[in-house]
């Protein structure tokens, strides 16, 4: 899943965050949150700034960790993607997007997971980016 | 959830002619139907489902001199859908039926669990047992660790409910009503035709889907899952209980297959009737509706005998 790239802060003018995906657990498989934390450096980085990942569209979208009290950091994570101000998404770019951020994620948390895993699920309930 | 979605599937208001009551539990909004007089029978739902997989169980009961309560999960049907995760929890759901059940002041119950409807109603009954005459459970189990070698897996069904992964197959996609279901009964033409459209309606957007990926991240599969010592107090109290019960099974039920799962609530329960085998995958209801009235009815007719002698 090379397609999508961890990259810095882009420039922000006239553009605007759009909620594109919320995780309320990412710990319930604790790898998850491993992963995360790994590739952003979290324990140094906490929550001053989000991460950036460019996807296969080109578009870049912000991940922002959050935290919780009493539970390990970070405890949930929303996906953002970073768009021009006042223009509407491409829904179907943006599905098709996340999907390759998911299999990036998968990639990167490791075995048991697997990216065949994962699009085998997708073919199975037919989800459009997977088939 | 805008009603008028559900008016405008053809033959909906056929199929689910019942007045929509509604109860405030634990601070939630909760829908149920409540149908005839005489001794209450509680049918409870599962995940992704809501009250409407009993549509034809309804009436015949309510024939047949029965009061029948159906109510619709909080975060499915026609209930209110909190939108965190964190609202969630197996002993808040005991809760809300406990609640619903009280403020009804419902007694001699007999209580027809399916999938999650199974921990939440048998949970409730083991610990208000002086309500409850009686228990039905379908398609579902009560113990602590994995329910079936299925739940272990990682492909398929630990990688739909993944972090990340769950919100966008089952919140964006909500595949667990859509293909979830469909795949999960056995006339699935007859299926496509009569239900699918309600089901989907009734989780229109990806925040009311929630539950459809939080229940089975509830699902222990560890010694570490945070529903263990509920199951485990289930499971014993069960295994100490004399209420009457009634096991009926989906002959084609592979999920919670009938060899691992009728076999062991009849190792649990050795005094219940059945297990009795009827046609149907996890969704039994779906395909055996009146073989079910049936057999819960004959069951309670029994009971009566039984009690009258």
């Amino acid at each position: 899943m090379a397609d999508v790239a961890v990259i810095r802060r882009p420039p922000n003018e006239d553009t605007r965050q759009a909620l594109v995906l919320t995780e309320d657990r990412v710990g319930h498989y604790p790898e998850f949150r491993a992963f995360f934390v790994r590739t952003f450096d979290l324990d140094r980085v906490g929550l001053s700034e989000p991460g950036y990942v460019q996807a296969p569209s080109g578009l870049v979208y912000a991940l922002v960790f959050i935290g919780r009290s009493g539970e390990p950091f970070p405890a949930g994570l929303e996906i953002y993607t970073i768009v021009p101000a006042l223009e509407p998404l491409d829904d179907v770019v943006v599905d098709q997007d996340l999907w390759a951020i998911l299999g990036w994620m998968i990639e990167g948390v490791g075995a048991p997971w697997t990216v065949e895993g994962l699009h085998a699920t997708g073919r199975l309930y037919r989800i459009p980016a997977a088939v | 959830m805008n009603a008028n979605v559900l008016e405008s599937i053809e033959g909906f208001r056929e199929k689910w002619p019942f007045t929509a009551h509604y109860v405030r539990v634990n601070g939630w909004r909760m829908h149920y139907v409540d149908e005839g007089a005489g001794d209450p029978i509680l049918l409870l739902h599962g995940n992704p489902t809501w009250g409407f997989l009993y549509r034809d169980v309804i009436p015949p009961l309510v024939k047949a001199g029965y009061r029948v309560i159906v109510p619709d999960m909080i975060g499915f049907g026609l209930s209110e859908k909190p939108a965190r995760e964190q609202a969630h929890s197996l002993d808040g759901h005991i809760a809300n039926l406990t609640g619903l059940v009280r403020q009804l002041d419902l007694r001699r119950l007999m209580l027809v669990c399916h999938d999650w409807g199974g921990p939440t109603g048998l949970g409730f009954a083991m610990s208000n047992p002086e309500r409850v005459r009686a228990l039905t459970v379908m398609s579902t189990w009560a113990w602590p660790m994995p329910p079936a070698e299925f739940h272990t897996r990682v492909f398929p069904w630990r990688t739909m409910h993944a972090p990340l992964v769950g919100p966008y197959l089952l919140g964006r996609h909500n595949v667990l009503a859509w293909r979830g279901v469909y795949l999960s009964v056995v006339g699935r033409e007859k299926f496509r035709h009569e239900a699918q459209a309600v089901y989907e309606a009734v989780l229109p957007d990806a925040e009311t889907r929630l539950l459809t990926w939080v229940w089975p991240r509830w699902i222990p599969l560890d010694d570490t899952a945070r529903a263990r010592a509920r199951f485990t107090w289930l499971e014993a109290e069960l295994a100490k209980s004399n209420l009457p019960t009634l096991i009926i099974w989906g002959r084609e039920d592979e999920v919670f297959d009938a060899t691992t799962f009728a076999e062991r609530f009849k190792r649990l329960m050795p005094h219940a009737e059945g297990p009795h085998m009827v046609t149907g995958r996890h969704f039994l209801q779906e395909d055996s509706s009146p073989e079910i009235t049936a057999l819960v009815a004959a069951f309670l007719d029994r009971l009566d005998e039984k009690e009258a002698s």
